[in-house]
Formats: C-alpha cells, sequence, structure tokens
C-alpha cells in the first residue's frame, strides 16, 4: 500500500512493459545481448501510442492556382506555423513585411550540419563475447541513455532552431522511414539515419531512400540484417514497396519477395554496413555468401538486381512521386490532398529526377497553399505543442527540462526516434482523443507557471512580462491580445471572443488601466496565456 | 506497487489538493439533449485485439499432423506439451488458464477466420478488420461506427449520458468511426482522467466557426472537448462505485480488464469495450515472445472472467479475441513465422457456446501462397454479435457492412428474432436502369404503406456524396431521377431507407 503515489509514476506505471518490447529482435545484436536487453527494458516505461487516425474528408473546392499571392502578416504566419514548430512574434511581424520569395527562400536555405550529441556517435560496436554479463548490462544502460541524449538533442533543436524547414522536415523524413530506437540497439546508427534526414531533407529523394535502406538503423529495423539468400525476409521489402515509396495495391506479393531476394546479402554491425555508396553494391565474404546472385522479376522487369536496382525499378514509376508527393501535402498542406495539385507537385518532382527542393518551393509559394480554407485546418502534432511553446516564450536554454518533455510526449504520442511502428504516426485528429486533449491542456497551462506537471517546479518560470515586451505594444490591453491570437490561434477572432480574452487579462479593470509595469501584470499576462492556450482554437495551426 | 492499491476514492484528493474540482461544469453544454440508449439489452461486449497477428496454428495446435511438424522444426509443440483440448489438438501450454475455462463449456474457438482474398499488410490486414470492408475496397468508416450511426445517427445529439463504447490503448480508432463522427472515448484511469479533464476545461461562449476546413477542425476540437468532460463524469462516477474481486495479473491487459471490470460493475451501460495486447507480430525469436503473450492475455482473461462471475455479472458479458490476421504455416529462417491469413477467434463467458465451430485449418490444402485458407469470415462473426448478441435486426448488419453473412451459432442465449420489433412488409427495391448510367439513372421501390423514404448515395471509401430526403410518400411504386453529374466514374452504392429498413444496391456511374 502507498499514500505517496505521484502522478507522474502512475501514468508512467500506465504505460510500462509490454509495448517496449514489442521490437526487440531476439537475436540482435547477439542472443545473449538480447536476452540482457530485454530484461532492462522489462522495468523501464515505455511510450503511449495513441490510436491510430480516422478523418471524415471533406470535398475539395479546387482552388486557384499560380496566382499572385496576396502576402500579408496572416500569410506570413501561416507559412511560418506550417514550416516551424511555432513562429515567434518577432518572425511573424518580420517576414510579414518582407516578400514572400524572401521568406521561403530563408526557410528553404541548407543549414549546417550541428554538433552531434556526443563524441560516441561514431562509436564501434564492442565485441559482445568478450564481455561479461556486467559488461554487457553496463553498456545497455550507457546505450538506452544515449538514445534519449539523441531524442532529447534534437528536441532542443526544435525549439531552438533559426527560422529554417529543416528540423520539421526531418521530422516529417523519420516519420515517412519512421524507424524506433527500442529495435535498433545502437545510438550511433539512430544518429547517423538523424543525420542523413538533416543532410538530404532538402535534397534528392533517390539519395535519401539509398542512405536510409542501406543505413544500419533501417538494416535491423526492418531485418535487412538477416536476410539472405534461400532464407529471405521480406519485411523490409514490403515496407519499401508499401509505406515508404508506391503505396499498396501498386504491385503484388511476388514483387516482395522478388525485391526482398534483391535485397539479401547486406549486412551491418551496428554503426558500418558491407554496402558501398559509390559503387552502389555490397562487398566482402559475407555478400559473397548471403546474397541472392540468381535472376529476379520486379516490376515486370527482369535481372540480376540487387538493392539498388529495385530502387531504381521503384524510381521509374510515376505513382512513386505520386505517392511522396500526396504525404508531403498532407503533413503540410492538409489531410485530404487535393487531387490537381498534388499531380502537379508529382510532375515537378518526377521531372527533376526527384529533387524535394523544388517541390517544396512550389507547395510553399503557391496561391493554394495560402488559400483561406486550409488556415488552421491542421491539428498541432505533440511536438508542436511542447517544443512550440519553448520557441514561442523563447525559453530553450540550458534549463530546458527534456527528460520531462520526452515523459510528456508518452501521453501525447510523439517521442522522436520512438514511432508507434513502421508506418509512422497516423497524425490529424488520432492526435486528439479523451487523454491527450486534456493532458495537452494540463502541460501547456502548467508550463506559463513554470510547474511541472507530475508535481513540483522547474528550476525557471517564462517571464511573461519580457515576452510581453516582444510584442506590438505591450502597453495596450487590447493589442496584447490580439498579439497573442496571432502567436495562439491561427483562425481569426471575433469581437466577441476578443474581448472574452481581453476580461480574462483585465479581471475585471478597464482597458485605460493596464499597465505592463503594475505588480500584478505577470499574473494577469498569465491567465491570459492560459485561457488561451486551453480553448479548442489552440490546437490548430 | 501495484495497482489496485492506488485506485482509492482519496488518491484524486492526494494528487490535487483539497480542491477537487467539482466547480460548475460550464453552461454551454446544457442545451445539448441526451436520451436514454435505446439499445434494447444491457448486453455489453468486450473485444481484444491480439495485435500483430497472433499465430494461430501455435495457438490451437495439430500436435499431431507431420506436416505441422514439419513445417515448425524449431517451433512446434508436441501432444505432451499441449493443452489437449479435442482428439488431435491442444493449447499452447503458456493458456493453461484457460483450459478449465474450455473444459467448463465457457470458451468457443472459431477456426479458421479472416477475408477472402487477404492482405498481409499489417495496416491494410487491421484496416480490413475495423471497417468490414471487402479486401479490394477501402473504406473509411469502421463497422461499429456505422453500427452507432444507425443508432445514434446526430451523434452526440440522442446519445445517451455515458459513453457509447470505451477504447483503451492502441486499438485501432477507425473502428469507431462513421461518416460523421467517432464514437469511442478514449480511457485510462477513471479518476486521474476526470480529475485533468475538469481541471482543464474552459467554459465560455464560442466564435462561430469559419466556412473553411478549418472551421471544421475547430468543431471536431470543441466537440471532443464538451463529449470528453461528460463522459469523464459518468465513467469517474462508475469507477467510484465499481468492485473488483479479484487480483488482476500486473500487465497491460490486466490493467485495462480491470478497469473495465470496475467500470461494468460500478453500473456503467457502455455496451462495447475495445481492448488490446501487443506483441505478436513474432517474426523473429517466437517461442519466447509468443508464449509470453499468450500466457499474459490467458491469465488476465480468467481473471476477469471469475471476477465477473463473483459479482453476477457474467450472463452480460461477452469476451472475444481478434487479431488481423494468423501466420504462415512454415516458420522463417529467424525462427519466427511471417504474415499470414486466417486464424482462430475465442470467445468467453457464460454467455458463448464453449464449442469449437469449423475444424482444424487443413496444413495440406493452402492457397496460391502457402497460406492457410479461409474457414469464416470475420463478417459473419461480427454479424453474429449483432444480431444475437446485441438483438439487433439482420437488416442491420445487412446495411453495416452491405452484405448477408450467416451466422455462427456461439452465442448462448441469442436476442434476435423475439427482441426485434418485426417490421412489416419491407419495401421493395428494383434494380436500377439504365446501370451503367451517365448522368442519371431511375432508382424504382415500391412502399407497402405511407412512408418515409430518403436515398443516399456511398461512393466507394464509404462517403456519403449524395443525400435525398423523399419526405412522406403514398404506399405504391415510385421512380426517383438519381443524378450523378457532379460525380467521377466509378462504383456507388445506393441505399434506400423506408419503412424502418434498409436496402442498397450497387451501380456504376460510366462518363
Amino acid at each position: 500500500m502507498t499514500n505517496n503515489v505521484t502522478r507522474r509514476d502512475f501514468l508512467i506505471n500506465q504505460r510500462k512493459k509490454a509495448d517496449s518490447l514489442k521490437n526487440v529482435k531476439s537475436d540482435w545484436p547477439t542472443k545473449r545481448v538480447a536476452k540482457l536487453y530485454r530484461q532492462f527494458l522489462e522495468d523501464k516505461p515505455a511510450p503511449y501510442y495513441t490510436p491510430l487516425k480516422e478523418y471524415t474528408p471533406v470535398p475539395i473546392t479546387p482552388s486557384k492556382r499560380h496566382m499572385t499571392v496576396d502576402w500579408h502578416e496572416d500569410a506570413a504566419a501561416h507559412l511560418l506555423r506550417r514550416t516551424l514548430f511555432a513562429p515567434t512574434f518577432s518572425e511573424i511581424t518580420s517576414t510579414g513585411v518582407d516578400t514572400m520569395e524572401n521568406t521561403v527562400s530563408t526557410l528553404l536555405a541548407t543549414q549546417n550540419q550541428p554538433d552531434p550529441p556526443g563524441d560516441w556517435v561514431t562509436e564501434p560496436p564492442p565485441q559482445f563475447d568478450t564481455l561479461t554479463e556486467e559488461e554487457i548490462m553496463e553498456l545497455i544502460e550507457t546505450y538506452y541513455y544515449r538514445h534519449f541524449q539523441l531524442i532529447g538533442w534534437w528536441m532542443k533543436r526544435m525549439a531552438t532552431q533559426p527560422m529554417s524547414i529543416v528540423e520539421n522536415l526531418s521530422l516529417f523524413w523519420h516519420d515517412h522511414f519512421a524507424t524506433s530506437f527500442d529495435g535498433v540497439f545502437f545510438p550511433q546508427a539512430m544518429y547517423q539515419q538523424n543525420s542523413v534526414f538533416r543532410e538530404h531533407c532538402l535534397g534528392n529523394f533517390r539519395e535519401l531512400l539509398r542512405r536510409i535502406s542501406f543505413g544500419p538503423a533501417m538494416m535491423i529495423w526492418l531485418n535487412t540484417n538477416s536476410n539472405r539468400v534461400n532464407h529471405p525476409n521480406e519485411n523490409f521489402s514490403r515496407e519499401l514497396l508499401e509505406l515508404f515509396t508506391i503505396g499498396v495495391d501498386n504491385y503484388t506479393q511476388t514483387d516482395v519477395e522478388e525485391a526482398a531476394r534483391s535485397f539479401t546479402g547486406y549486412v551491418t554491425n551496428g554503426v558500418n554496413t558491407n554496402y558501398n555508396y559509390n559503387q552502389a553494391t555490397g562487398y566482402g565474404s559475407y555478400w559473397q555468401q548471403r546474397h541472392d546472385f540468381a535472376q529476379k522479376t520486379f516490376l515486370g522487369q527482369t535481372g540480376n538486381f540487387d538493392g539498388d536496382d529495385i530502387i531504381d525499378i521503384i524510381l521509374q514509376q510515376d505513382q512513386t512521386a505520386l505517392f511522396i508527393c500526396e504525404k508531403i501535402y498532407k503533413w503540410f498542406v492538409y489531410e485530404v490532398p487535393d487531387e490537381t495539385f498534388v499531380n502537379e507537385m508529382a510532375t515537378i518532382f518526377r521531372n527533376s529526377n526527384y529533387e524535394i527542393l523544388p517541390v517544396m518551393e512550389y507547395m510553399l509559394s503557391s496561391d493554394h497553399f495560402y488559400n483561406e480554407n486550409y488556415r488552421g485546418c491542421m491539428i498541432r502534432n505533440p511536438l508542436t505543442v511542447t517544443q512550440g511553446i519553448f520557441r514561442q516564450f523563447d525559453i530553450a536554454d540550458e534549463n530546458m527540462p527534456l527528460r520531462y518533455l520526452i515523459d510528456l510526449q508518452y501521453f501525447m504520442g510523439m517521442i522522436p526516434n520512438m514511432p508507434p511502428d513502421v508506418n509512422g504516426w497516423i497524425g490529424y485528429r488520432s492526435w486528439l482523443n479523451s487523454i491527450t486533449l486534456p493532458m495537452r491542456k494540463l502541460f501547456a497551462s502548467s508550463m506559463t507557471e513554470g510547474s511541472n506537471l507530475f508535481g513540483g517546479n522547474f528550476d525557471f518560470q517564462p517571464d511573461v512580462i519580457a515576452f510581453a515586451q516582444t510584442l506590438s505594444n505591450p502597453n495596450d490591453a487590447e493589442a496584447i491580445v490580439r498579439d497573442f491570437a496571432k502567436l495562439f490561434f491561427p483562425l481569426p477572432i471575433s469581437e466577441a471572443l476578443e474581448t472574452q480574452l481581453l476580461d480574462a487579462l483585465l479581471d475585471g479593470a478597464a482597458v485605460y488601466d493596464w499597465d505592463i509595469s503594475n505588480a500584478g501584470a505577470a499574473h494577469r499576462l498569465r491567465n491570459l496565456i492560459k485561457y488561451m492556450i486551453r480553448k479548442p482554437e489552440f490546437q490548430l495551426i | 506497487m501495484k495497482r489496485r492499491d492506488f485506485i482509492k476514492a482519496s488518491m484524486v484528493m492526494s494528487i490535487l489538493g483539497a480542491k477537487l474540482p467539482l466547480m460548475a461544469l460550464g453552461k454551454s453544454h446544457q442545451n445539448i439533449r441526451r436520451k436514454t440508449g435505446t439499445w434494447e439489452s444491457d448486453r455489453i461486449l468486450v473485444l481484444i485485439k491480439m495485435n500483430g497477428g497472433n499465430d494461430g496454428l501455435n495457438s490451437v495446435i495439430p500436435v499431431f499432423d507431420s506436416l505441422y511438424h514439419q513445417a515448425r522444426p524449431t517451433l512446434a509443440f508436441n501432444e505432451n506439451q499441449a493443452l489437449m483440448v479435442t482428439e488431435d489438438s491442444g493449447f499452447h501450454p503458456q493458456m493453461a488458464s484457460l483450459f478449465p475455462i474450455f473444459q467448463n463449456g465457457e470458451m468457443g474457438i472459431i477456426h479458421g477466420v479472416g477475408y477472402p482474398q487477404s492482405n498481409l499488410s499489417h495496416f491494410r490486414s487491421s484496416d480490413i478488420w475495423v471497417t468490414g470492408s471487402p479486401s479490394n475496397e477501402i473504406w473509411t468508416s469502421g463497422w461499429l461506427g456505422r453500427l452507432f450511426q444507425n443508432e445514434y445517427p446526430n451523434f452526440p445529439d440522442g446519445a445517451p449520458n455515458h459513453p457509447v463504447a470505451i477504447q483503451f490503448g492502441s486499438a485501432n480508432l477507425l473502428e469507431f468511426q462513421s461518416t460523421q463522427t467517432n464514437f469511442a472515448t478514449m480511457l485510462f484511469d477513471p479518476e486521474v482522467m476526470y480529475a485533468i479533464i475538469n481541471e482543464n476545461y474552459v467554459p465560455g461562449s464560442n466564435d462561430p466557426p469559419p466556412a473553411t476546413y478549418g472551421g471544421d477542425e475547430l468543431n471536431f476540437v470543441r466537440e471532443l472537448d464538451l463529449t470528453t468532460l461528460e463522459y469523464s463524469e459518468e465513467i469517474y462516477a462508475a469507477g467510484q462505485d465499481g468492485n473488483l474481486t479479484v487480483e488482476y495479473p500486473n500487465n497491460n491487459l490486466g490493467e485495462q480488464l480491470a478497469v473495465t471490470a470496475k467500470l461494468i460493475s460500478g453500473g456503467l451501460m457502455t455496451p462495447i469495450y475495445r481492448l488490446h495486447i501487443g506483441g505478436f507480430d513474432t517474426h523473429a525469436g517466437q517461442s519466447n515472445d509468443h508464449s509470453q503473450r499468450l500466457n499474459q492475455t490467458s491469465n488476465a482473461i480468467s481473471a476477469f472472467l471469475q471476477d465477473l462471475k463473483n459479482q453476477g455479472l457474467n450472463d452480460r458479458v461477452m469476451v472475444m479475441t481478434t487479431s488481423e490476421f494468423g501466420r504462415r504455416v512454415g516458420e522463417n529462417g529467424s525462427n519466427g513465422t511471417d504474415h499470414g491469413t486466417s486464424g482462430p477467434i475465442f470467445t468467453f463467458g457464460t454467455t458463448t457456446i464453449g464449442d469449437v465451430y469449423g475444424s482444424q485449418p487443413s496444413l495440406s490444402n493452402l492457397d496460391n501462397n502457402n497460406n492457410l485458407l479461409v474457414e469464416h469470415d470475420f463478417r459473419q462473426v461480427y454479424s453474429t454479435l449483432i444480431e444475437d448478441w446485441f438483438g439487433m435486426d439482420s437488416s442491420i448488419s445487412q446495411s453495416v457492412f452491405q452484405d448477408t453473412f450467416d451466422p455462427i451459432p456461439f452465442v448462448a442465449n441469442p436476442l434476435s428474432v423475439n427482441g426485434s420489433p418485426t417490421v412489416p412488409d419491407s419495401f421493395t427495391l428494383f434494380p436500377a436502369f439504365p446501370n451503367p448510367f451517365n448522368p442519371a439513372t431511375n432508382i424504382r421501390f415500391e412502399l407497402p404503406s405511407e412512408a418515409r423514404a430518403t436515398i443516399r448515395v456511398f461512393d466507394l471509401k464509404g462517403r456519403e456524396v449524395q443525400t435525398h430526403n423523399l419526405g412522406k410518400l403514398n404506399s405504391g411504386q415510385h421512380d426517383f431521377r438519381l443524378d450523378c453529374r457532379d460525380l467521377s466514374s466509378g462504383v456507388y452504392h445506393i441505399q434506400v431507407e423506408a419503412a424502418g429498413s434498409v436496402q442498397s444496391q450497387r451501380v456504376t456511374l460510366a462518363k
């Protein structure tokens, strides 16, 4: 019997066990290590997975395209909400008076690779058979810690990134190639994959696909590593076709099997692989022993194919460009793709030999994207909720409670590097249900108080006065309300709602009584923020 | 720390301090009218999804079949290991706690459940099971969603005060999705849930949502916000009144079943619960994983059944397991099994007729991909639940699945026939002509007596694309010209609703 159960213990306990084990392979990296790893995970909390989505499709009215975009602050805010993890007030106002072309090219500009989360990212794997059980357990503990270090490192980047699409687009590709660390074991492999997203997210899709397919993380995650001649494992080839490129129903079971045979012989030790990017082939004795060198027939073509040949044939299919563009559209524009517009994107994608940048540029510069219909028609994803608040309040410093934020994502359902399965996150309306919606509100309001919703306080409290000082006129209550609405609500607000918000801020005082230097100003600002972020409008972007 | 130790009334108080927010629950939602549900019975269905595709051949094991042993050199069980339930088949050893339940006649085994033209993708196959679609069609509403929509067309208006369906964890919400709404409420601990929801509900008047996609989403969030608040009160109250009489295993499914038992015991009238247990996708190193999962599943279910019996609730509850597919006959190179086709469904309780339905799947007669053949369509099982367990008219299950499926007699006390109101002379729907058509076709039907009639057109994704309310019509023959010039070419379902029943047919628009 215990009387001092905290909400945190309680909630964590709810999510424990089975789910965290389902991705663990029984023989990776060795059977002995896998068994110990499983024991280790038995005692660790697991993420909370949200349900699969469903939505009510709405008929699409074709919009005007290729017209000059009517660029103003609202359009700028829309673009920034969809590409960043929540824009700051100064970003909205400064891009509003700049041009769309400048803003889009800033967002799509190349970024330098950030410093890695630790020196360990290139550390070679140990000789497991030389280690004692204690040493293995210690290593598992270290690796586990590094996985979370990497997740926290990425989440921090989301909240501190400059005005760039790179983190959001990397998250999109991560969702697309959904790989979970618990099945991969090696944090080095997860870091490698993450770097590939960041480096190639705006590059060429063929190159991205190769780097992911032949990277150690994917080779472990979907069993390419154990796919060998006469013992094919279909896991990777099925998902390659179904989820990564062509989409279901555009290939046969035989195509899956033939692709699996072509992808035999690639192996990894968790950090390096026997694949040579420059020569596009496997090498070494494993390759000779394990690759199926016989003839295969895939999507109507016959030859002595290897993995690269399969990728080439897949990219010859127009359907691949369409499938990828539809996913991009759904991530950045709306859940129900506009067929005509997606076709235009796919044509650009195909004609540029799968360059990603021109597609993004076209989409983000189109009249279609800025159509009023699409304002606020997306549900914030959980990372946009937590990291967006840190970014907007500009409080993502060394005090950022990363471990706490990862814990929260357990309940909201979006821990990076821990997707629910290879299908990635379902997104859209599935983000919200009778658990996650109250949880988001609870998080957001406790955050403005600087309190940990599992109990206790952080070392810091968001400085709401400083925050208000960044707005257009901190001494004008009505201006504060309008500016907050630009930050928190994507849809235009009515006079009635504006009055309601003013009441929440002024708490009975008159508009002209408002003075930011008054003693109670911080308290009142907090009340307004808490009020707004618990309204349904806040859940939209 | 065991879960039952801290499900205590005082818990919420300790979390939130003294000010438990029994505050005004907002006035804006007072205007939503509710009525008592018209589901005729107080029967409850508890569905448990074994996520990942349970290996049926290693659950109910053909221990004497030499083909089985050949196909599974490292994974097979023999007759000494298995718990023999029939002359030639036995349970997996880790299903020991279910063995006495089967012997007591309180467990049904429905063999070979799947659907024609099996799809080996998790996601597609899961979707097929939850939507109830044919395997070559993509439907975007769930079978339970359509069932509830039939009962509560204006949900949440007209719906009861309790959730109509409760769902734990990560099961597929698509199952409860209709063309209009989602009927399921996600649940974790009732007390904590109630406290958090109430604490964070912001009452107040709302802006009218704009007539844009953004406005649609705002409506969605608002509706969820409100129903979540209302349902949490009902769930909380039931959780306070409910009891547990057994110790549940300390695993995820055990916890879900404990909460379910508590709510049923506390009088919550929610008719459907969907639970889940993960980890059945045993591609590699199956023997450990599968044993562990079967053990957890079996122990949790047997505890639940005992609890229901202790509390005299057993005659109201049907328990059933489902899984998106079975697994391949032969083991793969990684001591696991790959995605297959059919597998057994288990039914539990004094409410089921303990028996084996169908036969152990043949290992010599396989499909083209060397997979097990399907003996029962899962929609037969679901239709039986709708008709025999919940006592609804067969026209309802027909409209849910757009097809008729033969029932399987596993329900001990079927409610159908005597429970449902008889429909006087159902109306007649004639084949549309012309068909295929462009751009219009004629829908002819004959009413036995004066009745209201509605014609709805659905596309293959289950979206309602046209609705024609024809109002009250006289008895006799009626023609309606259905104009589809706004629709694109393809197959559509025409549904005519009149005189208390629904009839439908497929038409093809060829532009």
